[in-house]
């Protein structure tokens, strides 16, 4: 039963790229964890992914789904860890990966011009998976977040199929399994294809 | 009763822009999976050397006043934990030349902490009794330093059992007060100190005394001065 609704979503995001006004975007991405997840780890993700699409309903408002990834890494070398009666000290080596997925629209506001700005929301879910590594050993978190995530950008035509891009997005993941709330501002560069 | 066809409207594709369409998404697919393979590629790797898998651990009975004593005792060489004492062998040991320098290195650690050592004989506050872990599968292990202490405290057959499986090759130092003995007439570990896993492969003085240093700095309750 899941199998089908996800092909029928599948089906209809497919065709309805292949047969309407769609915005099809391939992004580089940077993540600067904030709140818990900036505490874990404090330096940027310079190694992320995203890709959107946005049918265009209007010539101004685009709706679709947003896929992503970024990891976040820092190791820690020699500070002690000390719970109750035991410390332990050694290289740590922290992992985070964020895979957010939504269902997200877009607001254009100058969709007939070379340089579009826009505003967005996407609503969904985000894997969250976090990995402790010391020694050979890792303690392994997961959670699957309910996520938020508004967003401002700008698209630059190039040509009329292709356009720059740059946004903003920030992912407010809310506390679920074994995390609490995982939250990150990207930073985002890529290419729009529009059909 | 019959819809004429003119009107109904169908949206009329041809077999070229359907061609088009397709070959842009085909692309654009290549893209996204070229990127993926390409961020994969650049996935952090983590440790590099040996020694960034070093871990140091530390465990202290909570009750346990060091601040009230003052001695201790310390073996010349280095035991190797195997097992084989149980299948009536005799204990083995790691290369005196090594040993040396890591009791040597121990021997500061415990001098700057306020202790004073003294043989066996001298009665000492507490017994420091090193080791190397060369297995993790020994649940229970014999008298590994009856060779040491045997003709001291004879009654002692069943020395404690350390917590938890440590990696072969792990350096073990645990203290002991004589004094004080469990139910079963045993001593018992007051304070244990582990390095995981820094006796396999080639020795390596600065990587060791580093990790024999952190090994009393993570236990300040050890100072007595």
């Amino acid at each position: 039963m899941v199998m089908k609704k996800i092909a029928c979503i599948l089906l209809y995001f497919l065709s309805t790229y292949a047969f309407g006004q769609s915005l099809t975007a391939i992004q580089y991405s940077m993540g600067f964890g904030t709140g818990d997840l900036g505490s874990y780890i404090s330096k940027p993700s310079f190694r992320g992914a995203t890709l959107d699409f946005r049918k265009l309903v209007q010539p101004n408002v685009g709706i679709g789904f947003e896929l992503g990834w970024n990891v976040f890494y820092e190791g820690q070398s020699g500070e002690i860890y000390t719970r109750d009666k035991l410390s332990f000290s050694g290289n740590q080596y922290r992992y985070n990966n964020q895979f957010p997925l939504l269902f997200a629209g877009d607001y254009y506001l100058k969709p007939d011009e070379k340089i579009n700005p826009f505003a967005g929301l996407g609503i969904g879910t985000m894997y969250s998976l976090r990995n402790t590594n010391m020694n050979v050993y890792t303690l392994e978190e997961d959670a699957w977040n309910f996520v938020l995530r508004p967003e401002v950008g700008v698209l630059i035509e190039a040509t009329p199929e292709i356009s720059f891009m740059l946004c903003g997005k920030y992912y407010h993941g809310f506390e679920a399994g074994d995390l609490p709330s995982q939250s990150y501002f990207a930073l985002n560069i890529g290419f729009v294809f529009k059909k | 009763m019959r819809v004429p066809h003119d009107t109904v409207s169908v949206d009329k594709i041809s077999f070229n822009q359907i061609y088009f369409r397709m070959t842009h998404y085909i692309k654009t697919m290549v893209v996204v999976i070229g990127l993926c393979i390409a961020l994969q590629g650049c996935y952090p790797k983590g440790p590099e050397f040996v020694e960034d898998y070093d871990v140091v651990i530390t465990y202290v009975k909570g009750d346990y006043d060091f601040k009230s004593k003052s001695t201790y005792a310390l073996p010349d060489r280095i035991v190797k934990v195997t097992g084989n004492l149980a299948e009536g062998d005799d204990p083995v040991f790691i290369p005196d030349a090594i040993a040396t320098l890591i009791l040597t290195r121990i021997r500061t650690n415990m001098q700057s902490l306020g202790w004073e050592e003294v043989d066996i004989s001298d009665d000492p506050d507490l017994l420091l009794t090193p080791a190397s872990w060369e297995s993790t599968t020994i649940l229970y292990y014999y008298d590994y330093w009856y060779w040491w202490w045997g003709g001291y405290y004879p009654g002692w057959g069943y020395p404690p059992v350390y917590a938890s499986s440590y990696s072969t090759g792990t350096l073990i130092m645990g203290l002991i007060d004589p004094s004080v003995v469990g139910a079963d007439g045993n001593p018992v570990l007051q304070w244990t100190g582990a390095i995981n896993g820094i006796l396999t492969g080639a020795y390596d003085a600065t990587r060791m005394n580093t990790a024999i240093d952190k090994t009393f700095i993570q236990s300040p309750y050890l100072k007595t001065n």
